[in-house]
C-alpha cells in the first residue's frame, strides 16, 4: 500500500467517519481505497455497544424523557459503531431538518427521529423527505398538527421547500400555501392530549408517551392544488414526488453534501446569492442525484470517488463540529468499552464546543465551518482533547502509546516520535510549524510513556486536528 | 403443588406510584424491597446530578408515603447509580450502587448505619454491584456484575463466599428461594441460573429468543413456596412465568390502571384529565413487530422496562418498571 493511498484513505475516514485508530486504517488501507467507500457506505456487519448495554446502564437512555438522554445515546453510537458513515450522514440531516427540544419537549420521539435519519438517511431522498413528513417530532416543531383543511398553518410547507429541499428563490408563496394545504390532516395521534402535556412537560402520571403519525382525512383539504407547474388533487406524497423532480432539489443537496463532505460553504441563507465553490463538483452531484433516482448513497458513492474529494487543497480544509470532535477523540481513547456514567461529562462538552444535539440554536441548524470556533470553544475543544488524549488510563491511548514504544525502547529521535505519533493517531499530516513545535517539545521528553503522551496531548491541540 | 389454571396464577391487583423526580413518586425505579409490615422501599436510579431525585421512596401498598432517605452524592448514605434494595430480618434496607461499587445499609427509617464495598475484581471487591438478596440467616447475595459473579457476604459486609464466574454474564437481579437455592437473572447469556446453597449450578431456565419461554436480558427473578419462578423478561418488556422444571406457565405484557397518586394528580389537574378521557390510550399502530419496546412507549399500560419482580408473604407479585415509575402489582397461587 502506497503512503498517499493510506493518507487518502485516512482522508476518507475523517469526513466519512470520525478518524480512524492506526489499526483500523491499517485494516481499511489493506482492503483498498474503492473497497472502503464501498464498505463505508454499505457496512457488512454494522456493530455498536448496542441499546441493551445502553439502556440497562442508563435508564435514561431507555425513558428518554429530558434532553439528554437521546444524545447520550446518539454519542455512545458515534463513538462505539463499526458503520461511521451511517452516523455521519445522520448528523447532516439533524443540521438540516434541524428538530429541537425546547418545543417538542419529548426526548424519545427525538431520539425516533434520529433513527429514522439513520435507517433512511443513505436511500433514497423522497422516501426520507415523506418520511419527515410523518415524523412526530418534526409535525410537533413545525406545527403541522395545526395545519387543518380550514385554517392551514404554512410552518412546515414553508420550511420543506426553504430549508429541507429546493431553497430560497425556486417558489413562490403560492406554492407554500397549497403545499401546505396538501399536508393538511397529517397530524400526530391522540393531538390534543399529547400536545397539551408537551406544552407543559408533563410526564405525569407515568412517564411520556410516544407520539405515532395519525391521517385524519376529515381535515385533509382534497382540492386542487397548483404546484411548481403541475395541477391536481395533490396529497403531501404528490408534493413530496414534484419537490423531488426538481433540479433545484437536485442542486440544493448537491450543495449541502459537499458542505458536509468536501469543503465548508458560506451559511445556507447565503446560498441563493453566493455561487457555489466549485460550480462543477456541484453539477457533478447534481446529475448523480437523478441518475441515481434520488438515492443519497449513489450521490456519496460519485462523490467519495471524485476527484474534488480526492485533491490535496481540500484536506484539513473543514473545521470539525463539537459531535464529530468529541466522538473523534473518544474514539481514538477508547474509554467506553462498556456504558460508563461518564458518557453524561462528555456529552456535556458538545454543549461548551457549541452544539447541543436535538437542541439546534433555530430552524436552520447550525452554522458549520469556522462559526464553530470562536475563543472560548476552541479553548474548549483543546483543554478537552489534550485531558482525554494525554490520560495514560484511557486503553486507547495507553495501547497508542505501547505502539510508539514497542521496539523503539528509549532511542527515538524526536521527529521520529513525532512521525509515530501523528500515524497513530489516525496518519494525520501536519504543517512544517507544527511539526516544528511537535518536534521541539518533544525533544525535551524522555521517551517515557508519560512523555509520549505528552506528545500525542500537544498533538490533539494542533490546528490539523481540531479540522477533518 | 396448588390446584390452580394458569389464567389464575398471575393476576393484576393494582398499580401503585407515580412519576415525580423528587419526594412522592417514582422516577426510574430500578428495584423494590418489600419491607417489615409491608412497607416499601423503592430505589430511584433518578438522572444523575438531580440532587434528592436519587433516592429511596418509602411507600405501601395503600400508596401511603412515608418519605425518603439517601440523595445523589459520593458521602455516607447517597448514591450515584443506585440499582437494587433487599431487606434482613431486623427490616434493616440494603442498598447497591453500581458506580460506587458498594452497598449501603440503612435502618427502616432510612438512617444510614454502615457501608461495604471497593472497586475491583479480588476476593470481596466489586465491579458493579446491582441485584442483591437476603437468606433467612441474614446473609447478603449480591450481582457483582462486571466481574460476571455473585458473592455472599455476611451483614457486616465480611466476605464469605464467590460462585458463578464460569457460568454468568452480567449478572443482575438474583433471589433466594424458600428452598435456599440462588436464582440469579443471567442478563448476558438471556437465561436465569439456578445454584446451591453453596454455589453449584443445577439447572438453567429460559434462552435466547422472543418466544414463550424464551428470554431477552433477564433483569430480576423471584421464586415462590412452590418452585414457581417469576422473571423480569426485560429486554421482551414482559413477565413470564415457569414451572419448578423450568417448563412455561404464562407471560404478562401488562396492564397498569391510574394508582391512587395519579388519580390525585388528574384529579387537581383537570384540563389534562379532560384530554386524558377523549384521548386513546390503547391506540392500534403499525409497530415493528420485533420491538416490544417501542409498543411499550406507546402504550401506556404496558409494561415499560420491567426491572424487577418481588414477592411478598402473601404472594403479590411487584413488578417495578423503570421507564413508568411505577409498580403493577400481581396476585399469584402461591
Amino acid at each position: 500500500m502506497q503512503e498517499q493511498d493510506t493518507k487518502l484513505i485516512a482522508h476518507l475516514l475523517r469526513r466519512a467517519g470520525f478518524g480512524a485508530t492506526q489499526d483500523e486504517l491499517a485494516a481499511y488501507a489493506a482492503q483498498g481505497y474503492d473497497a472502503t467507500v464501498e464498505e463505508l457506505l454499505e457496512p457488512t456487519d454494522p456493530r455498536w455497544m448496542g441499546d441493551f448495554m445502553a439502556r440497562r446502564f442508563h435508564h435514561e437512555q431507555s425513558g428518554m424523557m429530558g434532553p439528554w438522554g437521546s444524545g447520550d445515546n446518539w454519542l455512545y453510537r458515534m463513538i462505539t459503531t463499526s458503520a461511521p458513515l451511517h452516523e455521519k450522514i445522520t448528523l447532516l440531516w439533524h443540521g438540516i431538518f434541524a428538530t429541537g427540544y425546547p418545543k417538542v419537549i419529548h426526548g424519545k420521539m427525538l431520539s425516533n427521529q434520529i433513527r429514522m435519519f439513520r435507517r433512511y438517511g443513505l436511500g433514497n431522498f423522497k422516501t426520507l423527505l415523506s418520511e419527515l413528513a410523518r415524523d412526530p417530532a418534526m409535525i410537533v416543531w413545525l406545527d403541522n398538527y395545526d395545519n387543518h383543511k380550514d385554517a392551514i398553518n404554512e410552518n412546515f410547507g414553508r420550511e420543506l421547500l426553504e430549508l429541507f429541499s429546493m431553497g430560497v428563490g425556486n417558489y413562490s408563496e403560492d406554492h407554500i400555501k397549497d403545499a401546505s394545504r396538501a399536508f393538511t390532516g397529517w397530524t400526530i395521534g391522540n393531538t390534543e392530549y399529547m400536545v397539551l402535556r408537551s406544552e407543559r412537560d408533563s410526564d405525569w402520571p407515568y412517564g411520556r408517551i410516544s407520539w405515532h403519525f395519525d391521517y385524519q382525512a376529515d381535515d385533509h383539504d382534497d382540492g386542487e392544488k397548483e404546484f411548481l407547474g403541475k395541477k391536481g388533487r395533490f396529497d403531501g406524497e404528490d408534493i413530496v414526488d414534484i419537490i423531488c423532480e426538481q433540479e433545484s432539489t437536485a442542486r440544493f443537496i448537491a450543495r449541502h453534501l459537499y458542505h458536509f463532505f468536501v469543503a465548508d460553504e458560506p451559511p445556507v441563507p447565503a446560498w441563493p446569492y453566493t455561487p457555489p465553490r466549485d460550480p462543477a463538483a456541484i453539477d457533478t452531484l447534481a446529475k448523480a442525484y437523478f441518475d441515481g433516482d434520488y438515492n443519497i448513497s449513489y450521490m456519496l458513492r460519485v462523490l467519495f470517488n471524485s476527484d474534488f474529494f480526492k485533491a490535496e487543497n481540500i484536506r484539513y480544509e473543514k473545521v470539525k463540529s463539537p459531535a464529530e470532535f468529541v466522538a473523534g477523540v473518544l474514539r481514538l481513547t477508547g474509554e467506553f468499552d462498556r456504558p460508563r456514567r461518564e458518557i453524561m461529562d462528555r456529552g456535556r462538552q458538545m454543549l461548551y464546543m457549541g452544539q447541543h444535539l436535538n437542541n439546534p440554536p433555530s430552524v436552520e441548524g447550525w452554522r458549520q465551518g469556522t462559526d464553530w470556533l470562536d475563543t472560548g470553544s476552541l479553548v474548549e475543544r483543546i483543554n478537552f482533547a489534550s485531558e482525554q488524549i494525554g490520560d495514560l488510563n484511557r486503553p486507547g491511548v495507553k495501547a497508542m502509546v505501547d505502539n510508539i514504544s514497542a521496539g523503539n525502547g528509549d532511542h527515538l529521535s524526536s521527529s521520529r516520535l513525532v512521525e509515530l505519533c501523528l500515524e497513530q493517531m489516525g496518519d494525520i499530516s501536519v504543517s512544517d510549524s507544527s511539526r516544528e513545535i511537535l518536534v521541539s517539545y518533544a525533544e525535551q521528553t524522555d521517551g517515557s510513556p508519560q512523555g509520549v503522551a505528552g506528545v500525542l496531548r500537544l498533538l490533539a491541540a494542533t490546528e490539523e486536528f481540531q479540522r477533518a | 403443588m396448588p390446584s390452580t389454571t394458569k389464567t389464575a396464577l398471575i393476576q393484576y391487583s393494582m398499580t401503585v406510584g407515580f412519576s415525580a423526580m423528587e419526594g412522592r413518586g417514582f422516577y426510574y425505579p430500578s428495584d423494590t424491597a418489600i419491607g417489615k409490615d409491608g412497607r416499601f422501599y423503592v430505589v430511584n436510579r433518578s438522572l444523575e446530578t438531580v440532587d434528592r431525585g436519587v433516592r429511596v421512596t418509602m411507600c405501601d401498598i395503600d400508596s401511603e408515603y412515608y418519605g425518603t432517605f439517601g440523595s445523589y452524592g459520593e458521602e455516607d448514605g447517597q448514591f450515584v447509580w443506585a440499582s437494587g434494595a433487599a431487606t434482613d430480618s431486623q427490616g434493616r434496607v440494603y442498598v447497591t450502587d453500581e458506580y460506587l461499587h458498594r452497598v449501603s445499609v440503612f435502618d427502616s427509617e432510612g438512617k444510614f448505619l454502615w457501608k461495604w464495598g471497593t472497586s475491583g475484581s479480588g476476593t470481596g471487591e466489586m465491579d458493579g454491584p446491582s441485584g442483591i438478596t437476603i437468606d433467612g440467616d441474614d446473609n447478603v447475595y449480591v450481582s457483582d456484575t462486571h466481574n460476571n459473579r455473585i458473592q455472599k457476604f455476611a451483614s457486616d459486609g465480611e466476605h464469605l463466599h464467590t460462585f458463578g464466574s464460569e457460568h454468568l454474564d452480567l449478572p443482575w437481579g438474583l433471589t433466594v428461594a424458600p428452598s435456599g437455592d440462588v436464582y440469579v437473572a443471567d442478563w448476558g447469556n438471556d437465561r436465569i441460573h439456578r445454584f446451591s446453597p453453596s454455589g453449584e449450578p443445577l439447572a438453567t431456565y429460559g434462552g435466547s429468543g422472543r418466544g414463550d419461554g424464551q428470554l431477552q436480558r433477564p433483569a430480576s427473578v423471584a421464586v415462590d413456596a412452590n418452585g414457581y419462578v417469576y422473571v423480569a423478561d426485560w429486554g421482551n418488556e414482559r413477565v413470564q412465568v415457569f414451572d419448578p422444571d423450568g417448563g412455561f406457565v404464562i407471560k404478562a405484557r401488562g396492564e397498569a390502571t391510574l394508582s391512587k397518586w395519579a388519580e390525585n394528580f388528574l384529579k387537581i389537574n383537570g384540563e389534562e384529565a379532560d384530554a386524558r378521557s377523549r384521548a386513546n390510550l390503547e391506540p392500534v399502530i403499525d409497530f415493528d413487530p420485533d420491538d416490544p419496546h417501542e409498543e411499550s412507549s406507546h402504550i401506556e399500560k404496558l409494561f415499560w422496562s420491567p426491572m424487577s419482580v418481588k414477592l411478598d408473604f402473601s404472594g403479590k407479585l411487584y413488578v417495578t418498571e423503570s421507564n413508568r415509575h411505577r409498580i403493577q402489582v400481581f396476585q399469584t397461587a402461591g
